[in-house]
């Protein structure tokens, strides 16, 4: 574990890519482990308390439609059922949508970082 | 969640372009040791300011004060 | 009078010229125990994140990375020095280990983007709630997809370098572009053998669009607690 003076180090560290704004526009959407955000003005605590509870309702929305995938994959359901399931689940996503677009959030905005267990959705 | 990154980069502090700057961030910001908790406040979208909250610093000192305080009591 | 301390250290005794800190302030050394810190007067409890002291920062800490491997605290540690002193104290264990792993080390990063397929039905021609689940169906299957590939990338750049690397640290994010962000813990006399894996690595791999940086103090192996995140902050 010699460092060796002689040959130090680069003052600046290197970046190297062939894609450099793809990056650019990357990094600066990356949400990553920052502390989070207290803002301070009416609204923003309402809109925080909106995007809490729908990004719970979105996320079991998603759990409903896999289970309701892996049921018509398994062929346990009649082809009533599969038709009525489907409508059910297709109302409750234009519902949340218009939710989402009542609060003015993105599918982003809905998105948790878990930190090391990644992304909710 | 939201991204006070986001925001950071849109206040005209930034140049928003530079690769170099970014990948910075994300090493100093993101990483690194944890002394203190913090939060960070933004006031209307635009200023962002680091809180120390320093509540993971245990004080060996003081944990001993309170066993000492606890025995005579 | 708080400090901003930007790195602990081992063996050093005094610091030759180091770049001015946090809003221009001198650095100096601060011994505590058989650590120093490196530190600059900071007259108030927030440090605003601007671009001069994020890169300040990270030229405070980067100026003794030629003689040692500190071990970097986060952006924005503001203390002052009795609990700095506590702090190092009472975690003296931990962080012997942790200079242990680092110790003679330095942090390259890689960060990898694929483009993503996404095909979408068009909005308007599902009709029925059984073409409603085949379409989710699809997507669904699509997206097992996508991180089974994703995983596959990860494990592909790890056994490119397992025999280089002390430790990694890699975030994989399967629905992103920017589907894998990974830390390398290497000695210092490993650095161009991994430079040349790696420009080797992405030659085989056109499909990926690469970038690296480094070397860079390890931050991504420095930290010892538990974070505690407001993950339900609100915003």
């Amino acid at each position: 574990m010699e460092l060796s003076p002689e040959n130090p180090l680069s003052a600046e560290p290197e970046i190297e890519t062939s894609h450099p704004e793809e990056f650019v526009e990357q990094l600066r959407c990356v949400s990553d482990s920052l502390p989070s955000r207290i803002n301070i003005d009416a609204e923003g605590v309402e809109q925080g308390l909106a995007k809490l509870v729908l990004t719970l309702i979105e996320f079991i929305r998603r759990l409903l439609e896999k289970q309701a995938v892996r049921r018509m994959e398994g062929g346990d359901l009649s082809p009533e059922q599969i038709e009525e399931l489907g409508l059910a689940l297709m109302k409750l996503e234009a519902k949340l949508q218009e939710l989402k677009t009542q609060f003015g959030l993105t599918d982003e905005d809905l998105n948790l970082d878990l930190g090391p267990i990644g992304r909710l959705i | 969640m939201s991204t006070s990154f986001d925001q950071m980069i849109v206040s005209e502090e930034w140049d928003s372009t530079d690769l170099s700057l970014l990948e910075t961030l994300d090493h100093v910001l993101n990483r690194g040791l944890v002394i203190a908790g913090e939060i960070t406040i933004s006031v209307a979208d635009i200023d962002l300011v680091f809180v120390g909250l320093n509540v993971l610093v245990s004080s060996v000192e003081t944990a001993h004060e309170v066993l000492r305080k606890r025995q005579t009591e | 009078m708080n400090l901003y301390a930007y790195c602990l250290v081992e063996d050093v005794d005094a610091l030759d010229a180091a770049p001015l800190g946090i809003s221009g302030a001198a650095v100096r050394l601060l011994r505590v125990g058989e650590f120093a810190v490196l530190v600059s007067n900071f007259d108030s409890d927030t440090v605003a994140v601007t671009r001069e002291n994020a890169l300040n920062h990270a030229a405070v800490v980067r100026s003794v990375l030629d003689r040692t491997t500190p071990l970097p605290f986060r952006f924005g540690t503001v203390i002052t020095e009795k609990q700095l002193s506590s702090y190092i104290s009472a975690r003296k264990p931990a962080l012997e280990l942790r200079f242990a792993l680092i110790r003679g080390c330095v942090e390259l990063s890689v960060k990898i983007i694929r483009e993503l397929s996404t095909e979408k039905s068009a909005p308007g021609e599902i009709t029925s709630g059984t073409t409603f689940l085949e379409e989710k169906r699809r997507e669904i299957r699509g997206s097992e997809q996508s991180a089974t590939e994703a995983n596959d990338i990860a494990t592909w750049l790890h056994e490119q370098v397992e025999t280089l690397t002390r430790d990694e640290q890699v975030t994989v994010r399967p629905s992103e572009k920017l589907v894998l962000a990974a830390a390398h813990l290497m000695a210092r006399d490993k650095i161009s053998q991994y430079k040349e894996i790696m420009a080797a690595a992405r030659e085989k791999r056109p499909e990926l669009h690469f970038l690296f940086s480094g070397p860079w103090p390890p931050y991504s192996f420095a930290n010892i607690e538990l974070e505690f995140k407001s993950q339900f902050g609100v915003s």
